[in-house]
């Protein structure tokens, strides 16, 4: 079995209705073409890190899709790429040898210092600055 | 005069440096996210460059996932390119 992820990015213009009927729509091709939608994610509207077409905002929606042996997914891309209402789109496997790749274990206890510990540029340039800069000052004043 | 010198010379060269470990390794992390803005932001800098294994401590298998995941992301616009 394979799993895959789609993720599109459609204009911001579209009112709700028709971001509905536009991920319906590709939600019949997977299913016309043998596969099943798992899970379907709208992640309404949102900030876009940089423009795209002049425009600083879309809608994003996530579907999840499975299927054994064939896919739809070339002629679902295909389709997405004609879409001019369509800035963007990602498909991901999401499987490893046959499994679904677990989702990752939320670690509360870790999370706040996790990310900001080695992210954060100042920790890391006092690793190597001061080491160096401290035994070149204490060496010179006793000497 | 010369005796307190002497103790503190090899004092100075042992300098120790907390050894780096791969957060992913400990928390077991088989895959790294793309959506995950939150977790991926941790992991570039200002110039929304991709912080170096160097600094992070990663490992090299999960600093492929987190330059995959990263690469992803931006295609994406969920994470800057550049900050500009």
């Amino acid at each position: 079995m394979r799993t895959y992820e789609l993720v599109i990015v459609a204009d911001p213009r579209l009112t709700d209705d028709e971001m509905v009927t536009l991920t319906e729509d590709y939600k019949k091709m997977i299913t016309a073409g043998g596969a099943e939608v798992t899970k379907e994610e709208s992640w309404g509207r949102r900030k876009l890190a940089y423009p795209i077409a002049k425009l600083n905002e879309a809608r994003y929606v996530l579907i999840c899709v499975s299927t054994d042996g064939k896919s739809p997914l070339p002629e679902v891309e295909l389709r997405l790429r004609q879409n001019d209402k369509v800035l963007r789109y990602l498909t991901v496997r999401t499987d490893r040898n046959g499994k679904p790749i677990p989702p990752p274990q939320p670690r509360e206890e870790r999370g706040p210092q996790g990310p900001g510990g080695p992210g954060s540029g100042p920790g890391a340039g006092r690793d190597f600055g001061a080491p160096g800069r401290g035994d070149r000052g204490e060496s010179g004043e006793e000497n | 005069m010369a005796r307190p010198k002497a103790p503190e010379r090899p004092k100075k060269k042992v300098f120790f440096r907390r050894r780096k470990v791969c957060k992913f390794c400990v928390d077991k992390t088989e895959w790294v996210d793309y959506k995950d803005t939150k977790l991926l932001q941790g992991f570039i800098l200002e110039r929304a460059k991709i912080l170096p294994r160097r600094i992070s401590g990663t490992c090299a298998r999960h600093q492929r996932m987190v330059q995959e995941a990263i690469k992803r992301s931006r295609h994406l616009a969920l994470i800057p390119f550049t900050a500009d």
